[in-house]
């Protein structure tokens, strides 16, 4: 690619810091980056984890046994993806996530008759296993899923979902970027639909009601909507928790409300 | 220096409180020391102060014998924005615990410029009275004629009465009565929280009226000057932008967006309806004009025009309690329901929070008023005059949620939401854990002034869902705030244009009263007034587990509250 995959520029953010940010929308727990050892990675949420991956060459499985390790016995269920996946979707990862239950150790995305182990679900306890794996030189995680409880979801199981099926209906969640092409072509896709709406005095000037705009982060969503993202202004999106942080990135669908810093008494 | 020298007072200050015995017309002088003035400034810090050394332990506060006490501070009567306030400090008839109310108009200035600052009231009239302070002193004088008036009628007839030159504070039918949420009005402003109408009611005393007398010198006069150009100047930035512009109802969409606007009894965080209410459409359908409080320079008081011709104030609180809370969504039926309560003298806050605690159990079956429908403007205008009257269900309402809840009982205890036995603000604290902390641990009880930490949870800086130890120190940060604006007293609006508060308070301080305060010693400050009001209300029988809001404090998931954080002793002081 030229550059690290880390480090690609993704509509005024960087493709590492959309996936981090919706993974982080998608679960409700920690976040953990695993990197090569000493490897500079874009600027990302102060309470997102960096691993190290001391053993280089090992691939995808040594990358999932650090990231395991690190969530076992803090969290049930991890979601394990790589850095390039522009189009993931929160609902994409809810819908795998939640798939998970008592008789399995691993969530397996099948999309159009594609494996997608590095868009899916593990037990951290997996990270045991894993290790085993490692040591035996089999490094391809199609070895994990012959000694642990598998469920697969196939493309009519995935968007069986109905939040996932309206918003990323053929499934782009998992569409990677592996060569300068791919990145270009993703590129040049529409950023998302997104609703705006501002409250109180951001709403002046005709700033009043919703409206639909394109944008991939909070700071582009403010942007479009004429406001400027400053100290003065705070988002929520979809009416969760409110943010400062502009880098804060955009899906399909989602609702965006600006509110004055100061909203209160 | 000779023994008889008077003891030196700061700048801003006389060193003096006036304690009246409204019963005998008899007065005392309570020597206020550079000490005590500086360890607790004014307003709310100094009446805590003097409710602690004045008020008799385990006084009922209804009693002739319990002391409410006006409070100004150094700052009033300064050119420094929005200084012309007063905190009435007493102990709550709501509450049981300490409670302050702060307010602002030119009562504040010319109840100063008596000569003293903090005028106490204690014993009881033998008939409806007004207490008359100026440089002469104190007397009492019958006000039969104004008893049952409202409380802008009383002013006015007061006003005719006396002269122009004298500021009356008065109550309503509400404090007469002895509703447990009656205000303290002057002006059209409200000293709102707590029951002090009932307390003043008590003693029969319909009014306080004060005219100035004197004047008071800050140390630097210059200094205090430029002082008041800059904050002036500040004051009309964009930090105080949303007072001016639509007042604290632009609150009322934004909250609704975000699942935090009480809704129906806290049964909901958010109103279907409540875009009929927003500030943005009603400002421009409805507006009359924009009022400033004395000596400020925000402007945040929006008049609108009601059915009838008539006007009224509104501010958020309002809005919400007597619209989403209650489910009534007509700006008309609200905008009467607030003017009702402005008439009768009552906390809306409270009264709106009573009425739809009485609504929920209306629908339940546990109390026999089946007309009381969540959602019905008529009922809620009926609810607020039969509080006022002292008929029908009026009674048990002016009780407060708490007592009522105890007195039907039928489980309503458990859907009253209260802290203390104060009725709930316009915040939805299970979806702003850093507020609901505030909430639970506050002195005066459920209050968004005392504890401001809500601004923690909008920040943006914190999880407004996902409360910690972050949570626990915004609390305490924004409460150590508080308690300082509160005292000084400078007005919350203006909270925004400090990026360092307590130097750049300490700043305002040093040339009105020549002390060298920084903003290290503020802080310390802050701690001894917060501490003050919490050991007051254990001295009274507190801490008491009474918080009942729906289970709002499992929202705060913080293991160590403010109690722990401020590292005192975990019996005493959380709540």
């Amino acid at each position: 690619m030229g550059t690290a995959k880390a480090w690609l520029p993704w509509h005024g953010s960087t493709l590492l810091r959309r996936t981090v940010g919706v993974v982080a929308r998608g679960v409700d727990g920690p976040v953990v980056v695993v990197r090569a050892a000493g490897q500079q990675l874009p600027e990302l949420p102060g309470e997102v984890e960096v691993r190290d991956d001391e053993q280089e060459g090992l691939g995808p499985m040594q990358g999932l046994s650090v990231g395991l390790h690190a969530l076992d016995g803090v969290a049930d269920v991890a979601f394990c993806c790589s850095t390039d996946l522009p189009f993931l979707h929160t609902a994409f990862v809810h819908r795998v996530v939640d798939a998970m239950d008592d008789d399995h150790d691993v969530v397996l995305p099948m999309v159009h008759g594609y494996r997608q182990p590095l868009a899916a679900a593990y037990r951290p306890s997996l990270a045991v296993e894993i290790d085993a794996l490692l040591a035996q030189g089999r490094l391809k995680p199609a070895f994990v899923f012959d000694r642990c409880r598998v469920l697969r979801l196939a493309d009519d199981a995935l968007v069986a979902d109905g939040r996932l099926a309206g918003a990323d209906p053929s499934l782009d969640s998992v569409v990677n970027v592996n060569e300068p092409a791919d990145y270009e072509q993703a590129l040049a896709r529409p950023v998302p639909e997104v609703r705006v709406e501002c409250f109180g005095v951001l709403a002046r000037n005709g700033h009043r009601g919703p409206r639909t705009v394109r944008a991939a982060t909070i700071a582009g969503a403010a942007q479009a909507a004429g406001l400027d993202f400053d100290r003065h202004v705070v988002a929520a999106v979809n009416g969760d928790a409110l943010t400062r942080d502009g880098a804060t990135p955009l899906v399909v669908g989602d609702a965006v409300t600006f509110v004055s810093a100061d909203a209160g008494g | 220096m000779p023994a008889s020298a008077a003891p030196r007072v700061p700048g801003g200050y006389f060193g003096r409180a006036l304690a009246v015995d409204v019963g005998t017309g008899a007065t005392t002088v309570v020597p206020l020391s550079d000490r005590v003035l500086r360890d607790h400034l004014g307003g709310a810090g100094l009446g805590a102060w003097l409710l602690t050394e004045l008020a008799p332990t385990g006084v009922d506060p209804l009693a002739p014998e319990a002391p409410l006490a006006f409070c100004f501070s150094p700052l009033v009567g300064t050119p420094l924005t929005t200084s012309a306030k007063f905190a009435v400090v007493a102990k709550s008839p709501l509450t049981g615990f300490l409670t302050d109310a702060l307010a602002s108009s030119h009562f504040a200035i010319s109840g100063k410029l008596t000569g003293n600052d903090a005028i106490v009231v204690h014993g009881a009239c033998e008939q409806p009275s007004v207490v008359l302070v100026d440089g002469a002193g104190a007397r009492v004088q019958p006000a039969d004629d104004v008893w049952g008036l409202p409380a802008a009628e009383a002013e006015a007839a007061l006003r005719a009465r006396l002269g122009a030159g004298w500021r009356i504070a008065a109550i309503g039918p509400a404090g007469e009565r002895g509703v447990r949420y009656a205000t303290v009005s002057h002006d059209g402003r409200h000293a709102g929280r707590g029951g002090l109408g009932a307390v003043l009611g008590s003693k029969r005393v319909k009014a306080i009226a004060v005219r100035a007398a004197t004047k008071v010198a800050p140390a630097d006069r210059v200094a205090v000057l430029a002082a008041a150009r800059d904050l002036r100047a500040r004051s009309l930035g964009r930090a105080t932008a949303k007072y001016r512009e639509l007042g604290t109802l632009a609150n009322l969409l934004a909250f609704n967006a975000l699942s935090t606007l009480p809704t129906r009894n806290f049964t909901a965080a958010t109103f279907e309806q409540a875009p009929q209410l927003a500030a943005e459409d009603i400002s421009d359908l409805r507006k009359v004009a924009r009022n400033s409080c004395a000596s400020c320079s925000i402007g945040c008081e929006h008049i609108y025009a009601t059915k009838g011709g008539q006007t009224a104030r509104v501010e958020y609180e309002n809005v919400f309690a007597l619209g989403p809370m209650c489910g009534v969504s007509d700006p008309d039926e609200v905008l009467a329901a607030s003017a009702r309560c402005d008439e009768l003298g009552l906390d809306t806050i409270s009264a709106g929070g009573t009425i739809a605690w009485a609504m929920e159990c209306a629908e339940r079956g546990l109390v026999d008023a089946p007309w009381l429908r969540f959602g019905d403007g008529a009922a809620l205008l009926r609810a607020l005059d039969e509080i006022g009257a002292g008929t029908g269900i009026g009674p048990l309402l002016a009780e407060g949620s708490r007592r009522a809840a105890e007195r039907v009982g039928g489980g309503s205890a458990d859907f009253a939401p209260h802290v203390k036995g104060m009725e709930m603000p316009g915040y939805e604290p299970r979806t702003l854990h850093a507020m609901a902390l505030g909430l639970a641990v506050n002195a005066r009880g459920a209050d968004h002034n005392r504890s401001g930490a809500y601004e923690a949870d909008l920040s943006g800086d914190l999880d407004r869902l996902d409360g910690g130890q972050a949570h626990v120190a915004a609390a305490i940060e924004t409460e150590d705030r508080a308690a300082v604006m509160d005292s000084m007293i400078l007005c919350k609006f203006l909270r925004g244009v400090f990026t360092e508060p307590f130097d750049e308070w300490a700043a305002l301080l040093r040339p009105v009263t020549g002390w060298d305060v920084d903003g290290a010693e503020l802080r310390a400050t802050a701690r001894r007034i917060v501490a003050l009001k919490r050991a007051y209300n254990v001295r009274e029988g507190g801490p008491r587990p009474t918080t009942g809001c729906r289970s709002v404090c499992s929202a705060s998931r913080s293991r160590s509250g403010p109690a722990g954080s401020r590292g005192w002793p975990r019996s005493g002081c959380g709540r």
